[in-house]
């Protein structure tokens, strides 16, 4: 049965932060691959339901991109997981990517305003950067970061909290 | 006179082989069993190996190598030694089975065209429909990529993979490609790893509960706070 993302119109750009990457590929490691012990770190996607809710959201873009600014956090998140894990969920990690055709781009730590650095960190103002630099293909931001979220939000760029994605009706 | 109580013995040695060997063992081949009882291989095409199934050595920590070793050789553990290395010989026979029917499926002009007829359809299909990824970036790979599908016994990718659509559409029409015989003996060597698991888990329980019993080790470290424990309440 087509959902409301399977309409006939497909968003152009989704730009990824960290926490739905993490909560996307630590679901699946969890449910297919049964690497339990990420079950604690999941807090939005927590059950096949909320699963599908975000990945058929995710499937309604026709490109989806992040920062290797992003990478480097899931690096920080990784390193902090049960060291013998950690070269199974880099693998689902980059499997994951593969599979959902995920563009990567370099943000320059001098391309960034500094104002906006001190105040959100460079993570945050990358995919800021993201949305300025692909404003032309209407992007929209997902995060689960709810000052980047109300930041985006006052600029006036495209947003979606995951949460609101995993609480979307049919 | 006291009567005389025994001691129990304690021995930070088997203490060891419980938290650091056998508990992850135990842990590791539970998520074998299951993934082999969904046909789920983890087998990819660029490594040739299972991703997460693995020789018994590599569910192990490095750290605790040394421990595993020590667990290999002492006498209280006899016979696992010669289990592990029968689990790790029907781990490379699943491997080398699903590498063969991996190459059988790539290298057969029916399986080629099939993929390549199926592509087309899609894509004349995906014309003007939004919900249909394009697979440009996959193409000269797409019978590799099916063909992985079909020796993982996948049925359904999730949604926001590129190649969701395509499988959901066109799956059924590969699945009579698993009826050759290096199919059937993947299914054979799948089932005797599964088996064996299974057993080699239920033994390793039963070994563990023995040495917890005789050397009076918890099942797994207990962590108590500090709050609830009686060290709170002494000045």
């Amino acid at each position: 049965m087509p959902t409301s993302f399977e309409g006939s119109s497909r968003c152009e750009l989704l730009i990824l932060d960290t926490g739905p990457i993490r909560e996307l590929v630590g679901f699946h490691a969890v449910d297919r691959f049964g690497f339990e012990r990420l079950r604690s770190d999941l807090c939005f996607i927590s059950n096949p339901e909320s699963y599908r809710m975000c990945t058929q959201f995710v499937a309604s873009f026709r490109r989806k991109t992040t920062s290797a600014s992003v990478v480097a956090e899931l690096y920080r998140w990784i390193r902090e997981t049960d060291p013998k894990g950690q070269a199974k969920l880099w693998n689902r990690v980059y499997e994951d990517f593969q599979n959902m055709g995920m563009d990567e781009e370099v943000v320059r730590l001098v391309e960034m305003d500094l104002g906006l650095v001190v105040t959100f960190g460079p993570v945050d103002v990358s995919l800021l950067e993201l949305a300025r630099r692909h404003a032309d293909h209407n992007p929209v931001l997902l995060t689960i970061d709810s000052k980047l979220y109300g930041e985006c939000k006052k600029a006036g760029l495209h947003v979606s909290h995951l949460q609101e994605v995993t609480l979307m009706q049919r | 006179m006291a009567p005389e109580v025994a001691t129990p013995l304690h021995s930070k040695r088997v203490q060891a082989w419980v938290y650091a060997i056998m508990n992850p063992l135990i842990e590791s081949l539970g998520r074998e069993i299951r993934l082999l009882g969904e046909g789920n291989l983890s087998w990819r095409s660029y490594s040739k190996r299972c991703e997460y199934i693995r020789p018994i050595r590599e569910y192990i920590e490095s750290s605790q190598l040394p421990n595993y070793e020590d667990f290999l050789a002492d006498n209280l553990n006899r016979g696992f030694k010669e289990r592990f290395e029968r689990h790790d010989h029907q781990v490379s026979e699943v491997e080398s089975t699903a590498n063969r029917s991996f190459i059988g499926l790539t290298d057969s002009n029916e399986f080629q065209k099939q993929v390549k007829d199926s592509l087309e359809e899609y894509e004349s299909t995906a014309r003007g429909k939004p919900q249909y990824p394009n697979l440009s970036s996959i193409g000269e790979n797409l019978p590799k990529v099916v063909a992985e599908l079909l020796v993982n016994r996948t049925d359904l990718l999730p949604s926001h993979y590129m190649m969701h659509k395509f499988w959901q559409d066109y799956r059924a029409r590969f699945e009579h490609h698993r009826q050759p015989p290096s199919f059937q003996e993947l299914d054979v060597a799948t089932a005797t790893l599964q088996d064996s698991s299974k057993n080699l888990v239920s033994d390793l329980e039963k070994h563990r509960r023995l040495l917890c019993v005789t050397y009076d080790i918890p099942a797994a470290p207990i962590t108590i706070e500090k709050s609830f424990s009686a060290d709170a309440y002494l000045v």
